[in-house]
């Protein structure tokens, strides 16, 4: 018998008892639909998250805090450590920050700020795609960039401190440097006690380009970034290592501190691919990193463990439905009994009659799966733009944008599927072994 | 064309811990020849139908082999025997044992159906044995909507539509008035003289028996050779 014929069969005889195959797909449906829409909030929550974390941050960063060597002791990065991960295959550029110990006052007219002042390698910021927004790259010693956001935060210097900020925090537009800041000279102060008594060194400096607005939307930066002439001179002034300020002769700055070493050192990945085996890499070589990869790794470990939870309960939905399979299937072995007894007399392979039973079942599975993932599909859509509205209304509290409570991906249907396939079939199994069993003379004589 | 050897057969009676065996056929041995109508006779209960339903699989001998076709059909499990039934051997009922869910036209395309036979040829083959029993206009009959007579000429419909090179009958006109009886016997000689289909026709009707080249009598559970109707 072929497949085609004994679907063909399978169809005519649901007909007979349309009610009945109606609920039991219905059944099955529900158990689908619950499943389904369960696990889905495990997908949708994990794929905000995940979505955050990579938005957020750049994915092919590693930060790189220093190694442990073998006897366990921590040491900051140096060139020589640079040099070895640059050269590692994927790694695109290594930056490099020197980080200056103190927040110099900077001075323009009228104007000034504290701000974080750092030395930073430019030919690997430019490979790791840092750009200018105007101006161009430090040439002479004393010349700055400064970071795009350093300008809101220059301002007029006899305002007074509680008017010039804004509810948000920020400098309001009023008091704000409002020219270009490019070909000006600014002039830096850093302060270091000699004897006890503050002294202060000013050295003039000349902005000769901006950064460009960093990628992500909340980061700011408004960071100085002057060159290793100037810290040199800073460090000669203050005889501390990077600025550091000692005061009443209390140790500030490591000792053990070597002056070639950097503050901050990211490497910065080929692509996200394989940010994760250079991770693991540097890793195993004791080197101490942190990436985004890592977190997402993480997040997706433990929303791994959470749906499978969440399936396995759901699953015991389409168990319950599959006591109803069970039933519908056993009275339909009994109610034809006497037309299996007839075509097994006729000649009728055992094996021909389980086949059309067991299709039936899969059948009501199926129909109850793809019923089940239309309504999962629904439920979600509806679950995702009404909640959040609910929650609003409620509680009063935003929900935050693009939150996602449910998404059904295709694995997720996959398995479903799957699952109430292989419920059905096996809840249909022993209905189907026993129209096999059906002794052919008392089918014949309905005694069955 | 059928060899049945020495064939015991007991049925087992009562539950367990008390049962008993009736002993129903008793070394029975005969031959039926390519092309023959043989027919069994004997009265209720001797045991007739208990041998049609051996020589068919539907139940095991206790003892004794039968052969049909050159093939030991004892030897064969269920499911062979099924795809052996298929292939060889039609069938025709006391009663009918037609599908009433299905029509004239499906209960006779069954077996090519079962058979795997493409559409087409499917088709064909059905038009063609409906016409042969002269049912061509009641094939979107359901078997209620058909009288006696016409039933039974759907399920010889779905006996021949495989073009079996025998067919077994147990009692195939039991059912049936004289009048409709006379015309299925024409029938039967009729397919066996046009198309060389074997018979093995079970019957306690002396007529019925007469249309044979032999009639076997049974007579509880043993042969009786060259015996007497009784
Ligand atoms: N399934 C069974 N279990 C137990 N005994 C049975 C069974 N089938 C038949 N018998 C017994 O076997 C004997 C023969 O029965 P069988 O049906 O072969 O007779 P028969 O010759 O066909 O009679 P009839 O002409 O009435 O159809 C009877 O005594 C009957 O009681
Ligand atoms: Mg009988």
């Amino acid at each position: 018998m072929t497949f085609k014929d004994q679907l063909k069969f399978v169809r005519q005889n649901m007909k007979k008892n349309k009610m009945r195959i109606f609920m039991t797909v219905l059944a099955t449906a529900m158990g689908c639909t619950f499943l389904i829409v369960l696990a889905s909030v495990g997908f949708g929550l994990q794929e905000t998250l995940v979505k955050d974390q990579l938005e957020q941050s750049l994915v092919t960063e590693i930060q790189i805090h220093g190694y442990e060597d073998k006897d366990g002791n921590y040491h900051e990065i140096t060139d020589e450590e640079i040099e070895y991960i640059e050269s590692i295959e994927g790694i695109k550029a290594v930056t490099r920050r020197i980080q200056l110990y103190q927040t110099p006052d900077y001075k323009i007219d009228n104007y000034q700020s504290n701000a974080n002042t750092v030395v930073a390698h430019f030919p690997s910021e430019l490979k790791a795609g840092l750009k200018l927004a105007e101006g161009n790259l430090p040439e002479a010693e004393n010349e700055i960039v400064v970071g795009y956001n350093f300008e809101e935060y220059l301002t007029e210097k006899d305002a007074d401190p509680e008017e010039i900020y804004d509810e948000q925090g920020t400098v309001k537009e009023a008091f704000r440097y409002s020219d270009s800041l490019i070909g000006k000279n600014i002039d830096m102060t850093v302060y270091q006690y000699i004897d006890g008594e503050e002294q202060s060194q000013t050295t003039s400096l000349k902005v000769v380009g901006i950064l460009e607005k960093p990628t992500r939307e909340w980061a700011t930066d408004s960071n100085v970034y002057i060159t290793e002439g100037t810290l040199s001179e800073i460090e000669e002034f203050t005889g501390t290592l990077r600025g550091s300020i000692q005061q009443d002769g209390e140790q500030v700055s490591e000792p053990d501190s070597d002056s070639d070493t950097y503050n901050t050192v990211n490497a910065y990945a080929n692509n996200l691919e394989v940010v994760d085996s250079i991770s693991t890499q540097l890793k195993d070589e004791n080197y101490l990193t942190y990436s985004v990869a890592d977190e997402v790794k993480q997040i997706n470990m433990l929303f791994t463990i959470a749906k499978a939870g969440l399936i396995f309960i759901g699953t015991i939905a389409i168990l319950i439905a599959s006591i109803g399979i069970y039933n519908t299937m056993t009275m339909a072995v009994t109610e034809r009994a006497p037309d299996i007894g007839i075509m097994k007399a006729i000649g009728a392979n055992p094996k021909t009659i389980k086949q059309i039973f067991l299709l039936e079942s899969s059948y009501i599975g199926f129909m109850g799966a793809i019923i089940g993932t239309i309504v999962a599909y629904i439920i979600s859509f509806a679950v995702n733009i009404g909640l959040p509205l609910i929650i609003e209304m409620a509680f009063q509290e935003e929900v935050p944008e693009g939150l996602k409570f449910s998404s059904i991906p295709l694995s997720l249907v996959a398995i479903s599927t799957g699952i109430c396939l292989l419920v059905t079939i096996v809840s249909g199994s022993r209905p189907a072994k026993r129209a096999t069993k059906i002794d052919v003379l008392k089918a014949m004589r309905r005694e069955i | 064309m059928i060899t049945v050897k020495h064939l015991y057969h007991d049925f087992e009676l009562g539950k367990k811990g008390n049962k008993t065996t009736l002993p129903v056929l008793k070394d029975i041995s005969f031959q039926v020849n390519k092309g023959e109508i043989v027919t069994i006779a004997g009265r209720s209960g001797s045991g007739k139908s208990t041998l049609l339903n051996l020589v068919s699989g539907f139940i095991k001998p206790t003892q004794g082999e039968i052969w049909i076709n050159n093939t030991r059909v004892t030897d064969l499990n269920e499911a062979t025997f099924a795809d052996f039934r298929l292939e060889h051997v039609g069938f025709i009922f006391q009663n009918f044992q037609l599908i009433p869910s299905m029509t004239a036209y499906q209960n006779i395309e069954l077996p090519l159906i079962l058979k795997g036979t493409d559409e087409p040829t499917r088709k064909q083959r059905t038009i063609e044995t409906l016409t042969k029993v002269g049912l061509i206009d009641h094939q979107d009959h359901y078997p209620s909507e058909l009288s006696g007579g016409q039933q039974q000429r759907v399920s010889i419909a779905r006996a021949l539509v495989l073009n079996p090179p025998l067919i077994l009958a147990d009692e195939p006109t039991g059912s049936l008035d004289s009048e409709t009886e006379a015309e299925l016997l024409n029938f039967i000689k009729q397919l066996n003289k046009e198309m060389d289909i074997t018979f093995l026709i079970i019957t306690h009707d002396e007529e019925v028996a007469s249309i044979g080249n032999h009639t076997i009598h049974i007579k509880d559970g043993k042969l009786i050779a060259g015996g007497v109707f009784q």
